[in-house]
């Protein structure tokens, strides 16, 4: 029997608004400005999946030079200093903190795996059997950010019919 | 930037007018970045049109939905701490020996916003107050939007993690989806009403304690001192009124005298009667 | 006077290098570590304890609620102020670090002023240190 999520878009952006507001726009003079474009072009992501009560991935996905900000104003650095690990590292943790944050919404028994970090393109290949259920798409000083949640169809449904 | 200055400003003075809160100037970007999804839900096709069919029709509902995106995470639990760390160690202790026949206190939040303050006094006081004892705590606003914001008391995971100890977190609160909401145990105590602070006052009972911080330096000084007048009428005569740290009601109205409360200060009607003296009631 | 100690245990070198900024910022000296086991065998080389310990929850090798369980029963280690500092955000979570000995709880997204604020509260910091 697959769980009912209760994890709306609005709460998925509300939870993207406190990571900016925590991390990587502190002053709140350039957040994301959502532009509902599910399909906008990415050139590196990060997921981490979650097991349990409800199965599926939280995935950030965004250009590199979005994804490049996003380590340098996380580690404080300048944007010539970020490396591919800073990256790397960043992406991570970003996913990290969305996907905890999710977690906590759904039923009891879920569990969160370790970031996955790939710095090249997003693709649907990715996710096998998964279906992308929300996510919040927009623009970060005119860069490309996305978002997103995807859940894995389980294939257990006759034992809740 | 899609948004126009001229757009801008109809915006930051609807939110100033209606919740009497100020947009800082440079965060532009962050007021489009949340009228979007307001405009997508009412089915504009862009913010620009959703502003500009307001300018040209007011809407209420609309209008309460722009407040309600452009107001969270203003302020935060137990605000300046000193007020309610005096609240604990001085003011609490000395009401619980002069009320000890009534056994009950009412605070007045004045000015409550979106609540942070009443919940807090009334954290204080759960924690506070002996057995048997109970607590009325009174959060009025100017605007109606931040009343009914107050009422359903949710707060984002950002305002929790601000000023509450994980304690009170867990004591106090209860998951609501993305949010968090105070529990109905310490929601009973607090009630929320409109009331601008300067029209004359309503009927109210008398409180103990007035928390009036932060709202005199908005008014001028006639206004600041009418305001103050009608609070002394419902401060019970030994009650405190406590104002904002960069406030005072010296040089304004002096039927006020400042005292002591802790490590900060807060006001005392000059008709006080002496501690210990009988009270009527 | 020696400075006070801050250990930074997360195994996301992003988030220690966060937690590091901030308790340099209030003058602590900080000390790096990358699970609740490394924390560990590094305490156990220490003559002076730390004053704080920010931890994240999920690690690999030790967690960070067996961190907290094995320092509380370290009587060596009474003195530690211990902060959990973690995406795990449900109630009873936050209820089972605080029984397992944990002081306070920051939950992930967290601004700086949050940070600041929560180790006011625990007596580390000056009150209005943020301001």
């Amino acid at each position: 029997m697959s769980v009912e999520v209760e994890v709306d878009e609005s709460d998925l952006a509300e939870m993207v608004e406190q990571v900016w507001e925590s991390y990587l726009d502190p002053e709140g003079v350039s957040p994301l400005i959502p532009t509902y474009d599910e399909n906008q072009p990415s050139e590196v992501h990060s997921s981490v999946s979650i097991t349990g009560s409800w199965t599926g991935h939280v995935v950030y996905a965004s250009s590199r030079a979005a994804a490049k900000r996003a380590a340098a104003a996380f580690l404080a650095m300048e944007l010539e200093e970020v490396s591919e690990e800073d990256m790397s590292d960043t992406l991570g943790e970003l996913a990290n903190i969305v996907g905890g944050n999710v977690k906590a919404m759904l039923p009891p028994g879920a569990q969160l795996s370790l970031p996955q970090v790939v710095l090249a393109s997003e693709s649907s290949a990715r996710y096998p059997n998964a279906q992308r259920i929300s996510g919040v798409y927009g623009m970060w000083e005119g860069e490309p950010v996305s978002i997103s949640m995807w859940q894995v169809s389980t294939d257990n449904k006759e034992e809740g019919a | 930037m899609t948004l126009s200055q001229a757009e801008f400003t109809f915006v930051a003075n609807l939110v100033r007018r209606e919740a009497s809160i100020v947009l800082a100037a440079g965060k532009e970007y962050l007021v489009e970045a949340r009228l979007i999804p307001v405009a997508r839900a009412v089915g504009a096709a862009n913010v620009n049109d959703f502003i500009g069919d307001l300018q040209k029709r007011p809407n209420p509902a609309y209008q309460r939905k722009i407040i309600d995106a452009l107001t969270t995470n203003e302020t935060s639990f137990f605000r300046d701490r000193e007020p309610f760390a005096a609240l604990t160690d001085v003011v609490l202790p000395e009401l619980i020996k002069s009320r000890a026949s009534v056994r009950k206190l009412r605070f007045w939040s004045a000015a409550s916003s979106s609540g942070q303050e009443a919940y807090s006094l009334a954290i204080t006081l759960q924690e506070t107050l002996p057995a048997g004892w109970s607590f009325e705590i009174v959060g009025t606003d100017i605007s109606t939007a931040m009343v009914e914001r107050a009422q359903k008391a949710e707060y984002s995971q950002v305002e929790v993690n601000r000023g509450l100890a994980a304690t009170q977190l867990v004591q106090y609160f209860e998951r609501a989806g993305a949010h968090w909401r105070i529990i109905p145990a310490l929601r009973k105590n607090v009630s929320f009403k409109h009331m601008s602070l300067t029209a004359p006052f309503p009927p109210m009972q008398p409180f103990d304690v007035i928390f009036l911080r932060n709202v005199l330096i908005y008014f001028d000084v006639a206004t600041k001192r009418q305001v103050l007048q009608n609070a002394a009428k419902i401060l019970r005569p030994d009650g405190l009124l406590f104002l904002g740290a960069a406030e005072t009601t010296i040089g304004i109205d002096d039927n006020y005298e400042r005292v002591a409360a802790g490590r900060t200060s807060a006001y005392r009607t000059r008709t006080a009667a002496p501690a210990g003296a009988a009270r009527r009631g | 006077m020696t400075p006070m100690r801050a250990m930074v245990i997360d195994d996301s070198r992003a988030m220690r290098m966060i937690l590091k900024r901030i308790v340099t910022k209030l003058n602590f000296e900080a000390v790096e570590a990358g699970d609740g086991k490394e924390a560990m065998d590094l305490l156990a080389d220490m003559t002076e304890v730390p004053e704080l310990a920010l931890i994240d929850w999920n690690m690999p090798n030790m967690n960070g609620l067996e961190f907290v369980t094995k320092v509380r029963a370290d009587p060596r280690l009474r003195e530690m102020t211990l902060v959990m500092v973690t995406t795990e955000s449900e109630q009873s979570q936050i209820v089972r670090a605080l029984a397992a000995g944990a002081h306070e709880y920051v939950i992930k997204p967290f601004t700086e002023g949050a940070m600041i604020e929560k180790l006011a509260l625990l007596g580390l910091v000056p009150t209005g240190a943020n301001s």
